[in-house]
């Protein structure tokens, strides 16, 4: 493929008149508020339901953001030249990751007892997971996780920007670019790893009997599915406000929607996988996990889950002009974002009733302020990120092959 | 900025592929080395199937006839195995699966790396994929025939194998469609029919090329007749190409549901060791990562003596490595995350399978295991080794043993020690040696035909992917045009 | 043999920036029966000729989901109607146990008739073509480019149509016989 040089945006920073820069703030007052009204129920006499929502909301948002971490750090490795241009945004979202360390506090201060059965429970089988399920290993574990994930979160943006001031040193920018791809290859290493038994950790201890080897893997799939709908949204939303018009194509939005489109099956797969495994073998300890989930009202999300989640976006993103047409791949984005909360919902709230007990379906108003709560203070400090410098990497060297990047 | 480094690299093109270029921060190395004009890539790849019968070279002779015989060797073992029935394996109980289905996992799975490479890199538009997916296909095939035949025999009763179709029997009962090894025999004909599909629709307009350039009969009757009077016609092409495009999409779910399925083989049960949630996505990149090494095996004697070094570079060989050490470290999760449940669930059978794996009787398998999938593979984290002809082929046949080995593991040391201790039982092969030199006697004799006859790369996509295949390509502007497309094309006729 | 009659031209260009431009003139003088044949498949010639996109997905997707919906039915009749017996303690209409096939079948049937509809709707194979006659059409398959103008386009013209293929700067042009 020949290199031509084109002509790098202009329009690479957010107006000051924009809603994006005032973001911060709407963004961290809704955050405040939700978030307050939730842990403020939490505390409260019935507030296991409310400890459940947030966690939940946390568990959703964290996901996002971590998929972000990822998948910059496998563009880094696989020197990808198609998404140059939305590097930036990734990183505003990866740098936020020190935000959840702060955001996992209530859960480690007001949360453990409501949330996790094997803090207070007993019996024969947890009491053979006590190595592992306690929570001085838990919270040291918890630490580490948020150690490395801020580590790298901020240094691949902190590189990143650095690059932006570089110039036409061309030596330099290309070390910086190497100097990542080693870094990252490292990264994703540490990546795999916290992300799988972080979502054990969190979610699947829920049901402490409960095991099932894949289930880092569902998390992964479910979490950057969700990523790429939400960052097709922040750039569709960001050249709304006026930057990057030219920069971000139909080309890019249709790799992004075969993005979308390639992991709603692998969502898919991984989910039929545990729940075909376990539906067959059917073993007590096991089928526990499903069983909660289709009673007391549950069993319709279940069923729904597979057409909502896989049949209607799968076929609705078959077609190569959904693909390019931006405002109708914005409805599949919203509606991969909603389901990506109704999946985590079904992973996280059935066990709301407590351990053993089957709960019923519901939605509580904390759910509705935890949700703006987490995902308000996101936006505000991914918005802090994207306002303070440029929102493309604009001296990336793969920037200009993203550029004129184009779909045969 | 690529024809600079082309000019850099030597003139011989027997070392050229093997020069290693700089690792760049932007921009991609020219796929194919040497200024290549397109009728120099017909040649390079048309003079070893154009080479008279009689003028074979004696060393391929002789391979041939190896083959050939470890192959009719097998067929004297089938009939053997036909004769005296399985007693001739070391099954017993408990080890009532051993060898015969270890195979037929090491076969399927080294036939992912084909419609992989093929499929999923070409959706990725990863167009090195163009110099090895001819050959990579060519493998898959007849890795799965290799497949088949171990799960043809793996029944025991060859003759009764017919009840695995879905016919209804003489009482008019039809094959249980809720079993996982009724859905294996739809998985591995499904995509043994449409590898097969897929490599002949590339093949087509090679042949097409062997058929015009040949002045014997029989050649241009037998390339003619397997060509289907292609004329590359840019009407045929746009369709081909969609319908080339609908078998890769289709392809790529097609090579993970098959060793999904080959997993659910052992998933679906309750024995410990075998049923665990994380087996579809831990075998299909288990597969991927035997393929891959297949390939490498495969590939990096064919394009020393084939005279290929120009077209599969050490590039490709670096991009192949790099998959192998992902695919092998996803792999090594599996194992962990597989041993950390085992932990974690306070199951004491989980426990004592994975324990039992590591330091029970077959400790060695299982450390044959992770030494060769996991710990070597870790070596391509270094440049100098990925890029390393030699390095590289030994760390494939690693691979390739570390593979078997897994499968051995999986079957047997889970199933040797049963519930019961009165049920303990050390299995010891017998005759199994023979059924597996076989398979490969098979795949190799049928691989070797291959490479005499058919076109081992895919010219007519290697020649799209040259710089000067693209009409808007800058050299025309400054005509450099007519020194690409014609410097051989003069004397030709 | 002796009453042959003209079938089309041929030319003959050196490569694929040429064959392009050529296509270009062609398309826009308004022929229709006309074609460009090239060793490997020139990307965006389509758009120099004027192509209509092919209507191969559709087929696969009607057959795909004719596979697909046949097969669902028919496991669900085989495991409920001519074989209903419980095995391994699952239900008789065990819907999970049933997606294995029903997919690989969904998949079976998409790729068949990919594969046969790419060669039904490029009417191939077809043993003979008026072009094969030609001694220089055999570097097609190898590295030369081409385009036929059939005699039956409308717009044909026996010294017109030859003057135009000279034009795009053909390095060679010879008449096809019938």
């Amino acid at each position: 493929m020949s290199h031509v040089e084109v002509a790098k945006p202009t329009d690479i920073n957010i107006p000051a008149s924009s809603l994006w820069s005032r973001l911060p703030v709407i963004g961290g007052g809704l955050g405040i508020a939700g978030i307050g009204a939730t842990l403020a129920a939490g505390v409260g006499e019935h507030g296991q339901r409310a400890m459940f929502s947030y966690l939940w909301a946390f568990a959703a948002v964290l996901g996002i953001a971590l998929a972000a971490l990822g998948w910059l750090l496998i563009e880094h490795v696989v020197r990808s030249q198609w998404s140059a241009v939305f590097k930036r945004i990734g990183e505003s979202m990866a740098a936020s990751l020190p935000l959840f360390a702060l955001l996992f506090l209530p859960i480690a201060l007001l949360g453990m007892h409501a949330l996790y059965p094997w803090t207070h429970e007993t019996d024969e089988i947890l009491e053979k997971k006590r190595w592992f399920l306690s929570n001085e290993f838990f919270f040291g574990r918890a630490v580490f996780y948020f150690f490395i994930w801020s580590l790298f979160g901020t240094l691949l943006y902190r590189f990143s920007v650095r690059q932006d001031t570089l110039g036409n040193d061309l030596a330099a920018r290309d070390r910086i670019s190497l100097g990542l791809r080693k870094f990252s290859a490292v990264g994703l290493f540490f990546w795999v790893l916290t992300l799988s038994f972080a979502s054990i950790d969190w979610l699947m201890s829920l049901q402490p009997h409960w095991y099932s080897t894949i289930f880092g893997l569902y998390y992964f799939s479910a979490s950057i599915l969700a990523f790429y709908a939400f960052l097709t949204l922040v750039s569709m939303a960001l050249k709304k406000a006026g930057v990057l018009q030219q920069a971000i194509t139909i080309e890019h939005y249709h790799d992004l929607g075969k993005y979308l489109f390639g992991f709603t099956i692998f969502w898919a797969y991984i989910a039929f996988s545990q729940f075909m495994l376990i539906w067959y073998a059917n073993i007590p300890e096991e089928t526990e996990f499903f069983l909660v989930r289709l009673h007391g009202g549950w069993e319709y999300v279940s069923y729904a889950l597979p057409v909502l989640h896989f049949f209607i976006p799968f076929f609705f993103l078959l077609s190569r002009h959904v693909k390019r047409n931006p405002k109708v791949l914005a409805i599949a984005c919203w509606y991969t974002l909603f389901m990506h909360l109704v999946d985590i919902f079904w992973l996280v709230m059935p066990n709301a009733g407590g351990h053993g007990a089957h709960s019923h379906l519901s939605v509580s108003w904390t759910d509705i302020t935890a949700i703006v709560g987490v995902t308000g203070i996101f936006l505000a400090v991914m918005g802090v990120f994207l306002s303070k410098n440029a929102v493309i990497g604009i001296n990336d060297p793969r920037l200009s092959e993203s550029l004129t990047h184009e779909n045969y | 900025m690529a024809t600079a480094m082309e000019t850099a690299l030597p003139n011989d093109p027997k070392i050229r592929g093997d020069i290693v270029l700089p690792d760049l921060p932007v921009g991609r190395e020219e796929l194919i080395r040497g200024n290549h004009s397109f009728h120099e890539i017909t040649e390079i790849v048309c003079r070893v199937n154009e080479a008279p019968i009689l003028a074979t070279p004696k060393p391929f002779i002789f391979g041939i006839m190896l083959a050939g015989s470890v192959f009719a060797m097998f067929g004297g073992y089938i009939g053997y195995l036909y004769w005296e029935g399985p007693g001739i394996w070391g099954n017993n109980n408990p080890v009532g699966w051993a060898w015969d289905i270890v195979n037929f996992v090491f076969w399927v799975g080294i036939g992912h790396a084909g419609t992989l490479i093929s499929a999923i890199l070409y959706l990725f538009r990863q167009k090195w994929r163009t110099s090895i997916n001819r050959y990579a296909e060519a493998m898959t095939i007849f890795a799965v025939l290799a497949a088949s035949a171990c799960v043809a025999l793996h029944t025991g009763r060859i003759w009764m194998d017919y009840y695995l179709f879905p016919l209804p029997n003489q009482m008019g009962l039809w094959p249980n469609f809720r079993s996982p090894l009724e859905w294996d025999v739809f998985a591995v004909n499904t995509y043994l029919l449409v590898s097969l599909l897929f490599w002949f629709t590339g093949l087509v307009p090679d042949f097409a090329t062997l058929r015009d350039r040949t002045t014997v009969t029989w050649r241009r009757l037998f390339y003619g007749s397997l060509a289907m009077g292609w004329r590359g016609s840019h009407r045929h092409w746009v369709t081909y190409e969609k319908a080339y495009q609908i078998l890769a999409a289709f392809s790529a779910p097609l090579v993970l549901s098959v060793h999904t399925i080959v997993s659910f083989d052992f998933a679906v049960s309750q024995l410990p060791g075998w049923h665990t949630t994380i087996f579809p996505p831990y075998f299909v990149a288990g597969a991927i990562f035997s393929g891959f090494a297949m390939v490498q095996t495969l590939m990096l004697p064919a394009r020393a003596w084939l005279g290929l070094k120009d077209i599969v570079t050490v590039k490709h060989i670096e991009n192949m490595n790099k998959i192998i050490l992902l695919t092998g470290s996803l792999v090594g999760y599996a194992y962990a995350m597989e041993f950390f449940v085992a932990a974690y669930s306070g199951n004491d059978y989980e426990g004592f399978t994975f324990l039992n794996r590591m330091g029970g009787p077959y400790w060695w398998a299982y450390w044959i295991m992770v030494s060769c999938n996991v710990i070597t593979p870790q070596l391509f984290w270094f440049r100098k080794i990925r890029t390393s002809v030699a390095a590289s082929f030994i760390l494939s046949i690693f691979v390739n043993i570390g593979m078997w080995f897994e499968r051995f593991v999986i079957t047997v040391t889970s199933l040797h020690r049963d519930a019961l201790v009165s049920s303990w039982e050390y299995f010891v092969p017998v005759t199994e040696v023979l059924f597996l030199l076989g398979t490969f006697g098979l795949f190799f004799f049928c691989f070797l035909l291959f490479v005499r006859f058919f076109p081992v790369i895919a010219m007519s996509e290697v020649k799209g992917v040259l710089p000067q295949a693209n009409p808007h390509w800058e050299g025309y502007h400054k005509g450099e045009g007519h020194g690409h497309g014609t410097a051989e094309g003069a004397g030709g006729h | 043999m002796s009453t042959t009659k003209l079938w089309g031209y041929l030319a003959r260009y050196e490569n694929p920036a040429e064959l392009y431009h050529a296509c270009e003139k062609v398309r826009d003088e308004g022929y229709q029966r006309w074609d460009a044949c090239t060793p490997f498949p020139v990307h965006g010639l389509e758009r120099a000729m004027g192509m209509k996109p092919t209507i191969l997905p559709w087929i696969v997707l009607v057959c795909g989901v004719t596979g697909s919906v046949g097969m669902l039915g028919f496991l669900i009749y085989a495991m409920n109607e001519l074989s209903p017996y419980i095995v391994g303690g699952k239900p008789i209409f065990s819907l999970p146990a049933y997606v294995p096939i029903w997919y690989e079948m969904t998949v079976l049937s998409s790729c068949l008739a990919a594969f046969l509809g790419n060669w039904i709707l490029n009417g191939l194979p077809r043993p003979h073509h008026p072009a094969f006659a030609s001694k220089a059409f055999e570097r097609v398959t190898d590295d030369k480019f081409f385009i036929m103008i059939e005699a039956k386009d409308k717009n044909f013209d026996t010294k017109y149509t030859r003057l135009l293929l000279e034009s795009t700067g053909a390095s060679l042009i010879e008449e096809l016989e019938d």
